[in-house]
């Protein structure tokens, strides 16, 4: 099975970029969404096998987001990492709820986006 | 992770001591509360460990205090009553946990891990990643593409803070303050050397040898991703697919380059405010979010500088307050910034730099000596540098070369030191010596300071040179073997051709018949078997390969035309870890096989390697011996096995504490580890530690387990700092005594062998207790040398 991906990010290149990285390096399908709230919705709609979650957005931020992807039976299950221009004490602070799967710095490497992702979720890049 | 004790009772502060310093956390004890406040008020700390009963200033108080100050870390309890009422007191004074004493260790640890996870501090994440490099902070486990590194205590949380602060500069000075604790006093020197010690194992993983960057004059930081150049591809990712995301990247960068601009123009617009002091609010905040993302995205364009700059800004941004000297720098970062954003297109390809080949250092003052070698390196793909002795040491600490190069009749004491230091990092620096003199003296002295390789002069620059590559080829660490069989010899040049330049080592075997003797000299790390051969298919073999206790283990990849479901049931049924379909597509092939070692590297390095000393376990050596066993019966090879006991651990233990026997043990491991590359090295227990020697001799043994006591004799293995005051051992010298067995001589088994080398251990015991301890010769006995008569004082 192909897996599928999402990827929540509030820019719209980044999403782009990392539609792109995943699907020509690794062949994965990828959802997009621009906002925590749409990554609720399509999360919930689409069942990815992962999800890859910015940190940092405008309205509703990454720990929020994954504080409502925990709390709802449909999106619990999903992996979640964070892809972060920062991975630093102070950020880290708020995230209380355990449970994301690990951080990818940003900005990341285009080819070994992929393969961070793999290796992180222990998948076989096909 | 820097934990403090405030516990009055002695031992249990040691015991907690023990536990925490094995999970690698620093660990800081105070023996009342007021002692306990005055180092929180000083030191940073991720968690306190807080007996409630102490002199001075309770425990309960002391947490109110804590909290009532703004001190978020997390505490934990220590009490010996399991009331309700307590507890309730305790959270109720702002403690995060409680632990009824006596505690059971592993639940200790489970609890610091999980306060640690959910405290102030930021281990909120289960594994760290960088690039290709992760650390999983819950199994102490660093990775590089699924290669374990072996790190020293100090080496892990060197990383680790330099993970969690990807993007901070870390002085000398502020290392220290993060990573050893205050009762130790290290100076600078032995930051620098931890970092050394660090990129040297990153660098032998596959890793860049900048990814822990000098940043001059100020410290270290983690090399920013988008600027490493990663120096294998990626598994899986071919060049087509490479040049494929590139590609679409560029056009993503065509597309959102007028959002970029506008990204770079609102932080344009916040610089000119700024300087005409009409920055407002709203302007401020946009400009800090746009300097965010382009920070967070630029790199991933290839355009690191961008994502520097912007990082810059943002964080000038940050301040409470901005002045008019802000505003001039804010100006020319923007300036700076949007110069970089306007380049037409993004570099797809970054040329390979300049320091990715091995750096020989050549150490002479002899020019006419020297020059003909730089020009000889150079044809042969090396990168060589000529330094004066006196310099040489800090260079070889700033430019981390390969191999060393040194001229003995320049600057001779000089060199001797020279030598002494490139041994010092783990793994050594391997050193080759020229010398006019080849005299016994010399060679020893050499070879006791662990030089390789003794030239005497003269020597043409080819055969320098060429002893040099023997000794870098030696350094490569083995690389995972494969072993392939099929009855097509087309096939088996096509994979060879294919999978050797990922690094692994391949052997072919085209006649089925031929199959166990070929798996036992190749003992390779996956099997790739093909189904339909003559004499016996792929999955005899591999039923075969299952029903042997020893290769039960390796992963076994089938690779067939045949994919109807009946067979693909056959070959799963016979045990075999995966299916290539044929024809093979190449990428597809290479990600299969890389991922499936990588993944078996890490499942078998939680259960082999022994958490104290890092060397294998029992279970896991006597594997690998009985597959040495099998070989040398099969090829009539001697095999030496040597058991070695550390002298005096208990009087370690006694006198300064069980944190320092752990030392010793530690240092003992490493130092066999290194000294024994390519033989078995475990602990089996205790104070007990194993080598098997494979193609050795019993006095082949005895000389090289001399030259590791020769070793410990020599250098200050130990710093055993604090002794107690009615210690003894105020001067202990770190000995062990060890005896070599020899197969098949002393015994056909391990077991047996076993057995003879722990009789000619103890007959070495009780010889050294009655010899002056620098006769080392008496401390390593081969079996069988005296009479099997028991040393009475043993048991």
């Amino acid at each position: 099975m192909t897996k599928r991906i999402l990827v929540i990010d509030n820019e719209p290149y980044i999403q782009e970029v990392a539609q792109i990285c995943l699907r020509t390096v690794a062949g994965w399908q990828v959802v997009t969404a621009g906002s925590g709230p749409d990554g609720l919705l399509k999360a919930a709609a689409e069942q990815p096998d992962a999800i890859l979650l910015d940190v940092m957005m405008p309205d509703m931020d990454g720990p929020t987001t994954f504080e409502n992807l925990q709390a709802s039976t449909a999106t619990r299950h999903i992996p979640v990492i964070f892809l972060t221009a920062k991975v630093q004490a102070c950020d880290l602070r708020r995230y209380t709820n355990l449970g994301i799967k690990a951080a990818i710095a940003k900005p990341f490497s285009p080819l070994d986006l992929a393969n961070q992702v793999s290796v992180i979720l222990g998948w076989n890049l096909k | 992770m820097k934990i403090l004790i405030v516990e009055d009772d002695e031992f249990i502060a040691e015991a907690l001591t023990i536990v925490l310093t094995n999970q690698r956390y620093a660990v800081e004890v105070a023996t009342d509360g007021q002692a306990g406040w005055e180092l929180v008020e000083v030191f940073p700390y991720d968690l306190i460990m807080l007996d409630v009963t102490l002199p001075k200033l309770d425990g309960i108080s002391l947490c109110r205090r804590l909290r009532s100050r703004g001190h978020q870390m997390p505490v934990l309890l220590l009490t010996g009553h399991d009331s309700a009422h307590d507890k309730a007191i305790g959270l109720d004074a702002g403690a995060d946990d409680y632990l009824v004493k006596p505690f059971d260790e592993e639940e200790l640890v489970a609890r610091v891990r999980a306060l640690l996870r959910r405290g102030s501090s930021a281990s909120a994440m289960p594994v760290l990643a960088w690039g290709s490099l992760q650390l999983d902070p819950s199994a102490c486990e660093v990775t590089y593409q699924g290669q374990i590194l072996r790190l020293t205590p100090k080496e892990y949380a060197l990383l680790e803070l330099f993970l969690r602060n990807s993007r901070r500069v870390f002085s000398c000075g502020m290392i220290l303050e993060h990573l050893w604790s205050y009762g130790e006093t290290p100076s600078e020197e032995a930051v620098r050397t931890q970092i050394k010690g660090l990129r040297q194992k990153l660098k032998a993983a596959g890793a860049a040898t900048d990814l822990i960057e000098t940043v001059y004059g100020i410290g270290y930081r983690l090399k920013p991703l988008e600027a490493m150049t990663t120096p294998v591809a990626s598994p899986g990712t071919s060049v087509q697919t490479q040049q494929q995301t590139m590609e679409a990247l560029a056009g993503v960068w065509e597309r959102f380059q007028p959002r970029v601009s506008q990204q770079v123009e609102i932080l344009s617009q916040a610089a000119t405010a700024l300087s005409q002091r009409t920055l407002t609010q709203e302007l401020w905040v946009s400009a800090e979010q746009e300097a965010h993302t382009l920070a967070g995205s630029l790199g991933t364009f290839g355009c690191a500088k961008g994502s520097d700059l912007a990082r810059q800004i943002e964080h000038l941004l940050q301040a409470e307050q901005l002045g008019q000297d802000e505003a001039i720098h804010l100006a020319e970062l923007v300036q700076a910034l949007r110069q970089q954003t306007e380049l037409p297109s993004l570099s797809t390809q970054p040329a390979l730099p300049q320091n990715e080949r091995p750096l020989l250092l050549i150490v002479a003052s002899d020019r006419e000596l020297a020059e003909p070698l730089v020009v000889e390196a150079d044809s042969q793909g090396l990168r060589a540098e000529v330094v004066s002795s006196l310099v040489a040491a800090s260079t070889v600490y700033r430019s981390h070369p390969a191999a060393v190069l040194v001229d003995l009749d320049t600057t001779s004491t000089d060199s001797f030191s020279l030598l002494a230091e490139l041994r010092k990092p783990t793994p050594p620096v391997p050193a080759l010596v020229l010398a006019a003199d080849d005299s016994l003296k010399n060679r020893l002295e050499v070879a006791r300071l662990g030089g390789r390789i003794f030239l005497q002069k003269p020597v043409p620059p080819a055969q320098v040179l060429e002893a040099v590559q023997q000794v870098l080829q030696q350094v490569d660490p083995a690389e995972a073997r494969v072993m392939v069989v099929d009855d097509d010899p087309q096939l088996l040049v096509t994979l060879r051709r294919l999978l050797e330049p990922w690094g692994l080592r391949v052997t072919t075997l085209n006649d089925p018949r031929r199959f166990w003797e070929t798996l036992e000299a190749a003992s390779p790390d996956l099997l790739i078997l093909d189904i339909k051969m003559p004499y016996l298919s792929g999955v005899d073999l591999c039923q075969i390969v299952r029903n042997d206790l020893r290769w039960s283990g390796l992963p076994v990849v089938f690779l067939t035309a045949l994919t109807d479901a009946t067979t693909v049931n056959q070959v799963f049924t016979a045990g075999a870890d995966d299916f290539v379909s044929k024809p093979i597509v190449g990428p597809e092939l290479v990600t299969r096989i890389i991922n499936r070692l990588e993944r078996i590297k890490l499942l078998h390095h939680l259960t082999e390697i022994d958490p104290l000393t890092r060397v294998f376990n029992r279970q896991k050596s006597t594997q690998d011996l009985d597959k040495f066993l099998s070989l040398a019966r099969h090829h009539s090879q001697p095999l030496s096995l040597a058991v070695l006991d550390l002298d005096h651990l208990k009087q370690v233990n006694d006198c300064y504490g069980h944190a320092a026997g752990d030392g010793v043990l530690r240092q003992l491991g490493q130092l066999l580890w290194q000294s024994f590359q390519g033989d078995v090295v475990a602990r089996w227990g205790g104070e007990e530690f194993v080598v098997g020697m494979y193609g050795m001799t019993k006095s082949d043994g005895v000389q090289r387990l001399v030259k590791v006591l020769e070793t410990l004799n020599h250098g200050d293995v130990v710093a055993l700092s604090t002794p107690d005051a009615s210690c003894e051992f105020s001067q202990l010298q770190v000995t062990f005594s060890a005896g070599v067995a020899q197969y098949p001589e002393d015994g056909t088994d391990l077991r047996s062998l076993y057995r003879s080398a722990d009789a000619a251990l103890d007959q070495a015991k009780s010889a050294g207790r009655n010899r002056a301890s620098t006769d080392l010769s008496v401390r390593v006995l081969p079996a069988g040398l005296l009479k099997p008569q028991l040393s009475p004082t043993k048991g």
